[in-house]
């Protein structure tokens, strides 16, 4: 580096790896970056435990084929929202928990679990009166909760973190997709009623057509 | 429809869109809607992420009143023991005086007694 012309480091020495710009200009227009972080932690916990209850709430759906394609599309969609914005976490210098019931319990929407008892004796849920409109409605509730979820981080770095507010747009787009699909399903399986999300599903499972980082990022 | 006067109280750390930090402002919440989504609609942008009661981003103190807080998908008996409680899902039983902005205090609390998030937040 010439001596005549040092690179313009702002308050970051050059050459530190104990500071992050990144980082820095977050903080320099007023959001803490941090706080930031442990909400993104707190957001892809949601979008994981989501993914893996999905798991469950699709097989669940036995018989009914057209409701157990479009949930596979909302959990694969669901876990592309965890892998978009887990680098993110490492950028703002954080890192996932090292213990997964960790991560589920700080999770900032609810388990998206069946809704019927389960014998802690036995270890068999009682689906005996499960139904289709049970599981939706616990499908609907899960979007529902991520829509606001993402909606709050939007609000948190729009005009201050373009990079965040990008990812966190992108989700949300998919997850107010995702709630449309749910009412659609559940108006007519509950209640007889027609209310059209006003789009299909995607071409391939888990196409997340505005969230995945395959497009932009094949290493992450 | 019965409604209910609610005094939300903002400590002197408490950054929120319709109440200077250390003040007070006194909302009206009907004794069927929930006091965050009031206060919300009447311009007290009071902190929130999954409003299903689960998260502890809304907690608040309740200092004074009676809410039923049966909605929360993740409420503990000793939240209620210690006056703690989750305003996107509790309706007002009464007049309500509630310390805003406690989700650290909520999850110090959880933490003490190893209850989720706790510490793992």
């Amino acid at each position: 580096m010439s001596d005549d012309k040092p690179h313009a480091s702002g308050s970051i020495s050059p050459g530190d790896t104990s500071e992050r710009v990144g980082m820095a200009v977050l903080r320099e227009r007023g959001l803490d970056p941090e706080e930031l972080r442990e909400k993104l932690i707190d957001a892809i916990g949601a979008e994981f435990t989501t993914y893996y209850y999905y798991t469950n709430l699709r097989m669940h759906l036995a018989g009914h084929e057209d409701y157990k394609e479009i949930t596979e599309d909302a959990r694969l969609e669901d876990r592309a929202h965890f892998e978009l914005v887990v680098p993110r976490v490492y950028e703002l210098g954080g890192h996932l928990p090292n213990d997964i019931r960790d991560f589920a319990d700080r999770a900032s929407c609810p388990d998206a679990g069946l809704p019927v008892p389960y014998d802690d004796e036995s270890g068999q849920l009682d689906i005996t009166t499960l139904t289709a409109e049970d599981v939706l409605e616990v499908l609907l509730e899960a979007e529902r909760c991520a829509i606001r979820t993402w909606t709050e981080i939007c609000d948190m770095t729009r005009d201050v973190d373009p990079r965040t507010y990008d990812m966190a747009s992108r989700i949300l787009q998919e997850e107010i997709e995702h709630e449309a699909w749910f009412v659609e399903l559940l108006s007519m399986e509950r209640d007889g009623e027609i209310n059209p999300a006003g789009h299909f599903v995607r071409g391939e499972p888990g196409d997340a057509p505005y969230s995945t980082n395959r497009r932009f990022n094949d290493s992450a | 429809m019965t409604s209910y006067e609610v005094e939300l109280v903002a400590p002197g750390d408490c950054d929120v869109e319709g109440i200077d930090s250390g003040r007070s402002e006194t909302i009206t919440v009907d004794e069927d809607e929930y006091v965050l989504s009031a206060a919300r609609r009447q311009g007290v942008w009071l902190p929130a992420d999954c409003q299903q009661g689960w998260c502890t981003t809304c907690a608040a103190e309740l200092l004074a009143g009676e809410v039923d807080q049966s909605d929360a998908t993740r409420y503990y008996d000793v939240d209620r023991e210690a006056d703690m409680i989750l305003p996107c899902t509790a309706r007002p039983r009464s007049d309500l005086r509630l310390r805003i902005c406690q989700m650290d205090e909520l999850n110090d609390l959880r933490a003490a007694n190893s209850l989720p998030p706790g510490r793992s937040r």
